[in-house]
């Protein structure tokens, strides 16, 4: 049983991100909405200087949040649809394993591009480069905590129709944390104050999530399937 | 099974039971609820002192102090039966986790509306994004949330399961509500009325508050017992107690 554990891992993180290369435009779309929104911003507010990397951290906070949250919305939708996601319910390697894979692929698809677009989007803001390390460092943290937590909140949904309004509602009191802590590391670095504590809640709650999260998520997904 | 827990207790769990068990409950609530909401309102609005610092406007606690306490204990309340209702699966156990959420969101909403009320003139602000208020209008988005998974599936009970488990995720809010003054040094003021020690409150203002909590206690029961009737009228529809209940109406 046990040495069937890593194959199977391996075969379900490949398979994901196979799916996700075959649809190479898809996974462009989170990093195009961060970026729209992003140049929104000093049209809105005026090119002042002062006043746009005083909010740097927080809007590319905020717009990488916003980015991934329309793309969870998907994360178990194509799977559920062709029924391999009740395939591996009833699959004999625990679930839970099987859905933290499929949170990492679905991470390492929308997330990822998104931290790497995440220094260009603050520097389109001027976000003073001493405060860049902590930015990327909440943002590798922050990142996996949200999909985690919205991959439990989109097995919840796995069984209803209308979806996308709902998930937002439902993240929002969830992240309102991750977002306090995450920005509060990246407004500590710019003026120059020690930023460690910020980010180590950020990894402590990360670990916890981790080993919590893909087990709240197969219960969850056993609810909403269960019919 | 446990023979220590009497036997009307697992009676309870029938939705008939539960049916005539509500219905003679009901009035009862209702009425100490409306009671207890007289005599604290006369209490706190007519016979307690004016604050030496605040005048009049603090009278706004008789009303903001049960609600907030409430916002919370409903949502408990809504965790502990949504437990139940995942663990054991019992019917009953849904429908009062579900029943009980639009009770406290509204709850929640008082809170939020009666404290910016008295935030204008005290604060000099409606809002400000100190720990407790946020923390209590995130109580009050997971209730939104968990009455909107709810309504989105199809199947009532599939739904009630799947916002059990939501609310169960939120619990971990209350205590962050109940202790944000305490691990925060914040703008909104730390607790006055401790159940264990000594209030920081004289008596003529304390009693009328300790009425109203009662009125909103009574009040909860009497509305989760209304709202818990009807619901399982709907979901045991087809079902024939609920067919002889509806000739027996039919026929007056």
């Amino acid at each position: 049983m046990s040495a069937s554990l890593v194959p199977a891992c391996s075969a379900m993180l490949r398979r994901d991100l196979t799916l996700a290369w075959r649809r190479r435009g898809d996974m462009a779309m989170p990093v195009l909405y961060a970026v729209i929104v992003v140049v929104l911003f000093p049209f809105a507010l005026g090119p002042d200087l002062a006043l746009l990397q005083r909010i740097a951290g927080g809007v590319v906070l905020v717009t990488v949040l916003l980015a991934m949250l329309l793309a969870l919305d998907g994360m178990f939708a194509s799977d559920i649809e062709d029924g391999s996601l009740e395939q591996l319910v009833l699959a004999p390697q625990p679930l839970a394993l099987m859905l933290g894979m499929k949170v990492l692929a679905h991470w390492l698809t929308t997330a990822l591009p998104l931290i790497v677009i995440a220094p260009l989007l603050a520097g389109m803001l001027h976000l003073p480069a001493a405060a860049m390390p902590a930015l990327l460092l909440a943002l590798l943290l922050a990142t996996p905590l949200l999909s985690l937590l919205g991959a439990v909140l989109v097995a919840l949904t796995a069984g209803t129709r209308r979806s996308g309004m709902l998930l937002a509602l439902m993240l929002l009191p969830l992240c309102v944390p991750v977002v306090i802590f995450a920005a509060g590391a990246v407004a500590a670095a710019q003026e120059g104050l020690p930023w460690v504590a910020p980010v180590a809640w950020l990894a402590a709650a990360l670990i916890l999530c981790v080993v919590l999260a893909p087990l709240a998520c197969a219960a969850a997904l056993r609810i909403a399937l269960d019919s | 099974m446990a023979t220590w827990i009497p036997l009307w207790l697992h009676k309870l769990g029938s939705p008939p039971t539960f049916y005539r068990f509500a219905g003679a409950v009901m009035p009862w609530a209702m009425g100490l609820a409306l009671l207890f909401g007289v005599i604290g309102l006369y209490g706190g609005l007519v016979l307690a002192p004016p604050d030496y610092q605040q005048g009049d406007a603090y009278r706004i606690i008789f009303i903001h102090v049960p609600s907030a306490w409430m916002s919370m204990f409903v949502y408990a309340a809504m965790g502990v039966s949504g437990f139940v209702a995942l663990v054991w699966r019992i019917k009953l156990a849904e429908v009062v986790a579900m029943e009980s959420a639009p009770i406290g969101a509204a709850f929640a909403f008082i809170t939020l509306v009666t404290g910016s009320l008295w935030g204008k003139p005290m604060w000099g602000t409606w809002w400000t994004w100190d720990a407790r208020l946020t923390s209590e209008l995130v109580l009050l988005f997971l209730y939104l949330g968990v009455i909107g998974l709810y309504h989105a599936f199809e199947d009532r009970r599939q739904g009630a399961r799947a916002a059990s488990f939501l609310a169960i995720i939120g619990v971990i809010n209350v205590p962050i509500v109940h202790f944000s003054v305490v691990w925060w040094n914040t703008l909104h003021q730390g607790s006055t009325v401790n159940i264990f020690g000594h209030s920081k409150m004289p008596w003529e203002m304390l009693w009328p508050l300790l009425a109203m909590t009662l009125a909103t206690k009574c009040w909860y029961a009497a509305s989760l017992c209304r709202r818990a009737r009807t619901d399982i009228l709907a979901l045991e529809g087809g079902k024939d107690w609920v067919r002889a209940i509806a000739e027996a109406e039919g026929a007056r």
